[in-house]
This record gives C-alpha cells, sequence and structure tokens, in this order.
C-alpha cells in the first residue's frame, strides 16, 4: 500500500521537477506511470525507494516514510547492474543474501526462479556470456527473489531492443501472475504501460503533474502478442496516448508563452 | 613459424657480425664484449661456479620482499583513503610529495639508516612498488559501477557487504595492472640500490663488472635481468588472467 500526498519536488531548490503529486496504490496493484522524458516519473519512483528525500508532501509506505533499505521494498534499475564477476545464479541471490536470507533457501528460489524466467542451464554462466536480455532476466529474477512486497522498477527493459522487450514483458506478467507484487512500473513506452498495468498514470511535461488515471481492465492472465489483436487494448491505447499528447502540448505552449 | 626463423636468423647474423668486429678489434672488445664469451660467462655463473645464481637470489628475494611490502600497504592505503577521504586529504600532500622525489636520490639516506644488507634495496624498491599500487587501488576502488551502489543502498547492504562484495572486486582488475607495474618498478628499486652500494645481488655484481671492464660479464647479468624481468612479468600476467576470467 502506497500513499502519495502533495508531493513536490525540485531541483536545486528552483525548478519544479514534480508538483503537487497524488497517488494512491493499493496492495498487489500493478501501475505503471508514463510521461515525456524529463517528466519527473523517475524522482516520483526515487522518493518512494527512498533515494530522494521527501521535500515538500507526504509519502507513505505501509503506513512508514519511505527509506532506502527497507526490507518490504525491492528496486530495479534500467540498466541490468550484474556483477560481471558472479555468475547468472549468484546474481539472482545476491539481494537475498544482503538481506541475510538463509543459504539454502534463497538458493532454492534462485534456482526456481532462473527457471522461471527461461534460463534454466545458464545458471554457472558470467553476465558476459550472456545476451542484453538474458542479463535483464537474471535482473528479474534477483528483483523476485527477494520478499520485498512492493517492487519498483525504473524503466526496467528500457534498454532492450523491441523483440526482447516483448518477450520480457511476458516474462514479467507470469511472475507478476505467480507472485503478486505491488508494482510500480516506469516507463516511456505507452504499450508496454497498456499492457502489465491495472492502472497507467500519465504525467504531464514540466513540472510534472498526474494527468490522467487510466484503468485497464483487461483480463488476466495476458499474454502480450494477444494483446495484438484485442481491439479493446488498443482502445486503451490510444486514450493513454491522447492523453499523454495532451501532456506534452501543456508544455509547448508554455514554452512559447516563455519565448 | 617462420617469423620465428627469421628473427633467429637475424640474432644468429648480428651475434657473428658482433663476433668478427669483436675479433678484429674493429671496436675495442672492452666496449662490447664478445657473444661467445657473454656465452661463456652466462653458462658458467648458472651452471659452474653459480655466481649468477647466488647473485640473482639475493635480487629476486629482495625484490619479492619490496614487492610485497609496497603493494601490501599500497592496497591497505588504498583502501583506507577510499573509506575515509579524510586521512586521505591529510596525507595526500605529504604522500604527492614524496611520490614526485625521484626515489632513486633516497638511497643514500636507506644507505645510512639500513647499511649494505638487503634492508636498503628493499626499502628503495618499496618506495617505488607502494606508491604505483596506492594510486592504482584508489582508481579502481573509485571506478564502481554507481548502479551497484544505488542497488546496494536499495536493498540495505552495510558498508562492509558494500566493500567486500562490491567495491573490492570492481578494484581487482585496476590493483592488478598496478601490482604488474608494481613488481617492475620493485626489481627497478632493488638493482638501483644494489648498483649505488650492496654487499650482495646482481646490480652490484653489475657495477663491479663494469669497474673492472670486464663487459662480457655486464652483458651476461644485462641478459638475465631481461630474463628475470620477463618471467615476472609473464607470472603475474598468467595469475592476472586466472583471477579475472569473469573479464
Amino acid at each position: 500500500m502506497i500513499e502519495i500526498r502533495g508531493l513536490s519536488h525540485r531541483f536545486g531548490g528552483e525548478v519544479f521537477a514534480v508538483q503537487n503529486i497524488d497517488i494512491s496504490i493499493a496492495a498487489g496493484e500493478f501501475v505503471s506511470i508514463v510521461g515525456p522524458s524529463g517528466c519527473g516519473k523517475t524522482t516520483v519512483l526515487n522518493i518512494v525507494a527512498g533515494l530522494l528525500p521527501t521535500e515538500q508532501g507526504e509519502v507513505a509506505i505501509n503506513g512508514t516514510p519511505p527509506r532506502a533499505g527497507r526490507h518490504d521494498v525491492a528496486y530495479m534499475l534500467a540498466r541490468d547492474s550484474l556483477f560481471p564477476w558472479c555468475t547468472a545464479l549468484t546474481n539472482t541471490e545476491f539481494g537475498a543474501e544482503i538481506r541475510a536470507e538463509p543459504a539454502e533457501s534463497r538458493r532454492r528460489k534462485a534456482l526456481a526462479l532462473l527457471e522461471a524466467v527461461g534460463l534454466k542451464g545458464f545458471e554457472d554462466k558470467l553476465p558476459k556470456a550472456l545476451s542484453h536480455g538474458m542479463r535483464q532476466r537474471v535482473a528479474l529474477a534477483r528483483t523476485f527473489c527477494l520478499d520485498s512486497q512492493i517492487l519498483l522498477m525504473d524503466e526496467p527493459f528500457g534498454a532492450l531492443d523491441a523483440q526482447t522487450k516483448l518477450q520480457l514483458e511476458d516474462v514479467l506478467l507470469q511472475l507478476w501472475a505467480s507472485m503478486r507484487r505491488t508494482v510500480i512500473f516506469i516507463t516511456h513506452d505507452l504499450a508496454e504501460a497498456v499492457v502489465l498495468s491495472d492502472r497507467v498514470l500519465v504525467m504531464s511535461a514540466r513540472p510534472g503533474r498526474v494527468v490522467a488515471d487510466i484503468s485497464i481492465p483487461l483480463k488476466r492472465p495476458r499474454s502480450v502478442s494477444d494483446l495484438q489483436r484485442d481491439p479493446h487494448y488498443h482502445e486503451l491505447y490510444a486514450e493513454v496516448w491522447e492523453k499523454l499528447e495532451e501532456g506534452m502540448t501543456g508544455m509547448n505552449t508554455r514554452s512559447i508563452s516563455l519565448a | 613459424m617462420l617469423i620465428t626463423l627469421g628473427r633467429l636468423f637475424f640474432l644468429f647474423v648480428l651475434c657473428a657480425l658482433w663476433e668478427l668486429v669483436s675479433i678484429q678489434q674493429w671496436i675495442n672488445p672492452i666496449f662490447i664484449g664478445r657473444p661467445t664469451q657473454i656465452v661463456r660467462f652466462l653458462f658458467d655463473g648458472l651452471f659452474v661456479n653459480y655466481e649468477l645464481v647466488i647473485q640473482a637470489y639475493w635480487t629476486m628475494v629482495s625484490t619479492a620482499a619490496a614487492f610485497i611490502l609496497g603493494s601490501a600497504f599500497g592496497i591497505l592505503f588504498g583502501f583506507l583513503f577510499v573509506t575515509y577521504p579524510l586521512v586521505e586529504k591529510f596525507l595526500e600532500p605529504i604522500f604527492d610529495g614524496l611520490n614526485a622525489l625521484p626515489r632513486i636520490a633516497l638511497a643514500p639516506l636507506f644507505l645510512l639508516w639500513f647499511g649494505l644488507g638487503l634492508a636498503s634495496k628493499i626499502a628503495l624498491g618499496f618506495s617505488l612498488t607502494f606508491f604505483i599500487v596506492l594510486s592504482s587501488t584508489v582508481a579502481g576502488a573509485r571506478s564502481v559501477n554507481t548502479d551497484f551502489l544505488i542497488l546496494a543502498k536499495t536493498l540495505g547492504a552495510s558498508p562492509a557487504s558494500v566493500f567486500r562484495k562490491i567495491t573490492l572486486p570492481s578494484a581487482v582488475p585496476s590493483i592488478f595492472s598496478g601490482l604488474r607495474l608494481g613488481l617492475i618498478y620493485a626489481l627497478l628499486g632493488v638493482i638501483g640500490g644494489e648498483i649505488i652500494a650492496a654487499e650482495k645481488g646482481l646490480g652490484q655484481l653489475l657495477s663491479f663488472l663494469a669497474g673492472s671492464f670486464k663487459t662480457n660479464g655486464v652483458f651476461a647479468v644485462l641478459i638475465l635481468l631481461s630474463f628475470l624481468g620477463g618471467l615476472l612479468t609473464y607470472l603475474t600476467s598468467k595469475i592476472e588472467a586466472r583471477l579475472l576470467r569473469w573479464r
């Protein structure tokens, strides 16, 4: 359960990165935040992760303020950030190891997760022997290997090619379906947001505000390729696109008036 | 294969020419020696009277001591600097000053302090290795991927486990290139120290042979030193390739 009330954040105490954000996310909900680059979506995520201080407004995660390192939150970065000196298996275990989970149970979980993300047989491979997509699969496994109820994901598939991205979205859908976490997913890819989420929040250009909260009632379990043939999916996509465009036009008119 | 044969042939021609020039006294052999005599000196020193083996032993023992001490303290101070930047700030001007000093200039002082034994030349080798390994350790520990640190922070990792699991392995490649260089410099410092004044060692032998115009011996020692230096570099790169398989 994540509650954000009246959150504002400035860069260097001057320019507003985000302004007056209200977001409420229920337990087990998958929420994506989309918006043009520089709209402050990552800022919001980093405040929730406790990587940035809450300057103005209130943020509560399961009733307490954010703090980096709390065990009910897991964070996943855009780049795979696997340790090149560790195998896929030890990389998967890393988070659980840092959080002092017993060796035997974390090993069991890591092996099961590597299988779930389609990397059975690659456990002992070093990252340099894996493709980008495979490395990000390991990073997914590492994130889910933590017991954290809340996952914060900062454009985790942003650096992948289109094809690989679709495959990983399916992997994430499956993991989420079987393990049910509360997810905040940052992306600039609208299709990705619609495919994965229960709700898509659209942010405007800087200063970032939430301009739309669109629920995605597509039935689960979903698969990326099936959704391509679903007219409802395309309608929702168009709706998100429209809201995003409205948010972006806001930016354009303002910069013109400033000039 | 062909190129190896070519090289051998070139070497042979060069030595034959050298031998001829020396025998014919076109150049005084005191300056250039004679290849057959150089080989003979090498052979005798290595397998007959063991002179070269004994002196090489002392040189290598001193080099090993200088290298081990220098790199141990270099790594230690390197991580100390990264962990406690205040210590670095405090010591930096002193260390910079020492590092700027041509280290061989310390030799007279070391001789005064430690005498003609091993300690003087070990100190000289140490003074070179230490700073090389120190700066490569600092550079390595500072080059940690910031994503790793963000990840560690969100996981709630303790400073000790960040160091053990992230900083240390991240720094290893850079430390190794420092060690490789540090080993060669340890040898340089030791040989330099021996040439200036010592009881034992290849440097001392070199200086003695040159002083008594035994040019063949000088060349023999130089060949041996080049071989030893090459051997040390080869061994470190083998160890490095083993430890850094993940690269």
